[in-house]
């Protein structure tokens, strides 16, 4: 927040010294987009993990598996796929004739590579997610990938978050590839100033070239929320991430605002292993202190819904049976603190976030409410602490994931990157998920299986989920409509008018 | 000095100004109608006869947070100048007495000070040492304090080598005494220039790290604070900004106004037309 107000700054004058409106006059030769993101920090997908970046790494990266607007598991690189009777091996088949924007071919033993080294290089953000295969074997265009259980979450698993496949030959030198991107995906690379900006331009060996539309893609690093729609409005950005606060500023210039459909859900992360947290009536005050439509009303201004999970509450594996399970109750609240028997000094707690936002405030006040002070601490290096599970108090949002089970384990599991509270996990959970992994996708059982599976996790006393906001894109009338994938933008037909 | 100096009308103005604020760093917390922490449900709510200034993106009473955030604001710039004027203004005129050693590790330190960016500083050190105000402005104190060095300095300096001083060092003076007696009353005035002038840099430096959001922890309220989460809403409430801008802009403008007063009262040209005008009158 604090490196965007100074570049809101710079934005600002370059637009009253009329250098950003010579850019934005001048016609595009060909179709291009201009997106305004924070550039990405990493661009080996092994590295940069299943977080938001996805999204700006498609880019550049076929996945093995994309989704389609119901969230279901659609051909990309791999065609076709098919389960063993088990349900413990699935074999992808690829497509012929494919290759990556350094000439490598796409082929099996490239998919076997890059599945083996998320799993076993050092760095890897994505060796939680692949706890399910156990080897992968590289038949020309067929991948057969081993399981160490009956899993029939792979295809929805192996999409964009998790199977974004670089070249093999590129991924020879990990530290290369994390600044240079090389993919079989629509786009490529042609410029890449790290803070400033990258350039691509379009892949014609991509597997479906013939429906990108765009030629030319130009990613700049993203401004102050505040001057994101002025950027839009004058034309310096074509498309641009936008913060609930800044609707209306995007509704009253006449830009298109984006409402794109998703598995988004925030919440607030407890560390059941640190004090105070290591006492459960304190956890189970939190829980009945979180009033969620102050974060809907306040933090989103009523664009988002509440929820008590880890999705929203239109989600297949939403769980209506415990829904409102913990109702805000701040009398109830208040005495299990007193129950607790700790001191207002043994109740005060850092909230470690990795910048301001108006949820922390929020939360700070709620629990103020019941005699818990929250001292909060702005660390840019938060996700360093976070994900080594050190901080007693945080808050987090998930894009969500493709596949229901991986979004459940990540938040409940003993190993998941969002339970702060590793190794801790609800009881029944493990074998709630197991059953939910093990029932096929089409089987009349499969969202019973996994509410059952969500309704475990939710004993987690880790996590108090709050609120689910959509993703909200502003952009200019000159960009098509996105395709309403669930928390993916789709480059496919999307097309940007001279 | 100060008598001289409220005679003009822009020093009376420029001290009405600046004790106004000072006012409302001591009584704004209690003046404050609301709890400035307190949210309620009304939020981005616009001025009313309830809420003066409306209410802010939690709900709480922005006029409250303006009253209860001068504090902090005026005490941060207090303290810089402070700072700025102990470290400057002793070694600036000691340097003068304490043999060339002394007067060449000043010198390359108050250079060094002055190449360093003074508010990229704070920020780095608000980083190491952690996220409080009085560690900031600590900080660019110190980095201002060369100015107070090189002013106290060039004061003790006109005067040392005077017939007068080298006189009374010669009849046993000592050096402290000169100092109390001769050096003082020639550094005073330009030391004093120096001051209001900072003030005005230490207000502009503590409102720049609050809008930022270094210095304070939320929910504290800052000018600069109520000053940044007024630019995140101005869809909602455009004018919004302008309050904690005045506020701001009239209290650096007043400080730099009270420097140009006290530069202008003791300058040989004030007391030049000044005895002029004795003269003239009793002729």
């Amino acid at each position: 927040m604090r490196r965007t107000k100074w570049a809101a700054l710079a934005v600002g004058l370059s637009l009253l010294t009329g250098c950003a409106g010579g850019a934005a006059g001048a016609s595009d030769e060909v179709p291009t987009l201009r997106w305004a993101v924070t550039l990405p920090a990493h661009w080996d997908p092994v590295v940069s993990g299943s977080g938001a970046q996805f999204r700006i790494l498609s880019l550049t990266y076929a996945s093995l598996t994309e989704i389609n607007e119901k969230g279901e598991a659609v051909p990309s690189l791999a065609e076709s796929w098919d389960y063993n009777d088990k349900g413990d091996q699935v074999t992808f088949h690829l497509r012929k004739g494919l290759k990556f924007s350094d000439g490598e071919p796409v082929n099996a033993a490239a998919i076997k590579a890059y599945l083996e080294r998320a799993k076993t290089q050092k760095d890897s953000a994505l060796f939680g997610d692949l706890t399910s295969i156990k080897s992968v074997t590289a038949n020309d265009l067929d991948v057969v990938v081993d399981l160490t259980q009956t899993d029939y979450q792979i295809p929805l698993l192996l999409g964009e978050r998790v199977a974004q496949i670089p070249s093999p030959k590129a991924a020879q030198d990990p530290a290369a590839l994390d600044k240079n991107p090389v993919g079989a995906g629509p786009f490529v690379v042609t410029e890449n100033v790290p803070g400033s900006h990258v350039h691509l331009t379009k892949n014609p060996d991509y597997w479906d070239a013939a429906n990108i539309k765009i030629e030319k893609v130009e990613l700049l690093s993203a401004p102050d929320t505040a001057t994101i729609v002025s950027g839009v409005q004058t034309g310096v950005y074509d498309l641009a991430g936008l913060a609930p606060n800044q609707v209306k500023a995007a509704e009253a210039a006449k830009l298109d605002v984006v409402i794109q459909p998703g598995y988004n859900a925030s919440n607030i992360s407890i560390n059941v292993n640190k004090a105070p947290f290591d006492n459960p009536k304190v956890v189970d005050a939190v829980r009945y202190a979180t009033n969620r439509q102050e974060f809907v009303d306040k933090a989103t201004f009523g664009l988002a819904a509440p929820t008590d999970q880890p999705f929203p509450d239109t989600y297949l594996a939403y769980d209506k049976e415990t829904a409102n399970r913990w109702p805000y109750d701040v009398t109830r609240a208040k005495s299990l603190i007193a129950e607790s028997g700790l001191t207002p000094e043994q109740l005060k707690v850092d909230l470690v976030i990795p910048n301001q936002q108006t949820a922390a405030e929020i939360i700070q006040s709620q629990l103020a409410a019941i005699g818990i002070t929250v001292n909060i601490k702005v660390d840019p290096n938060w996700a360093t602490p976070f994900f080594a599970k050190d901080l007693a108090l945080s808050i987090y949002g998930t894009t969500g994931r493709e596949s229901p089970v991986q979004t459940l384990t990540a938040h409940f599991g003993p190993d998941g990157p969002l339970n702060l509270s590793t190794p801790y996990e609800p009881e029944g959970f493990e074998a709630a998920v197991k059953v939910a992994r093990e029932t096929p996708l089409d089987s009349p059982d499969y969202q019973k299986n996994l509410r059952a599976a969500t309704r475990a996790g939710l004993d987690s006393r880790a996590i108090v989920f709050t609120y689910s906001l959509p993703n909200l894109f502003v952009k200019s009338p000159k960009v098509s409509d996105f395709a309403p994938i669930p928390g993916q933008l789709h480059w496919t037909g999307l097309t940007v008018a001279s | 000095m100060v008598r001289r100096a409220l005679a003009l009308p822009s020093g009376r103005i420029a001290a009405g100004i600046l004790a106004a604020i000072a006012l409302l760093a001591i009584l704004g917390p209690f003046l404050a109608p609301y709890d400035p922490l307190a949210g309620g449900a009304e939020i981005l709510a616009g001025p009313s006869g309830a809420h003066w200034l409306g209410t802010d993106y939690l709900g709480r009473d922005v006029f409250s947070r303006l009253l209860d955030g001068s504090r902090v604001s005026v005490l941060g710039s207090v303290q810089v100048s402070l700072v700025a004027l102990i470290a400057g203004v002793i070694p600036g005129i000691l340097s003068v007495y304490l043999g060339p050693a002394f007067e060449w590790v000043t010198l390359r330190l108050a250079d060094t000070l002055i190449a360093l960016p003074f508010l990229v500083f704070a920020v780095a050190v608000t980083a190491l040492l952690g996220n409080g105000i009085p560690q900031a402005m600590f900080t660019v104190g110190i980095m201002i304090s060369p100015l107070f060095f090189r002013v106290s300095r060039a004061a003790t300096l006109s005067v040392a080598r005077s017939p007068y001083v080298e006189a009374a060092l010669i009849s046993g003076a000592s050096i402290g005494w000169v100092v109390r007696k001769h050096v003082w009353v020639k550094v005073l005035p330009p030391v004093a220039v120096a001051l209001a002038n900072t003030a005005g840099v230490g207000f502009v430096v503590v409102s720049s790290l609050t809008f930022l959001g270094i210095g304070v922890q939320p929910p504290a309220p800052t000018w600069g604070g109520v000053l940044a989460a007024d630019l995140g809403y101005l869809s909602f409430r455009p004018w919004a900004p302008l309050v904690p801008t005045a506020l701001i802009m009239a209290t650096v403008w007043a400080c730099n106004l009270l420097a140009d007063v006290i530069r202008d009262v003791s300058g040989p040209t004030f007391l030049l037309r000044r005895g002029r005008n004795v003269h003239s009158q009793s002729a």
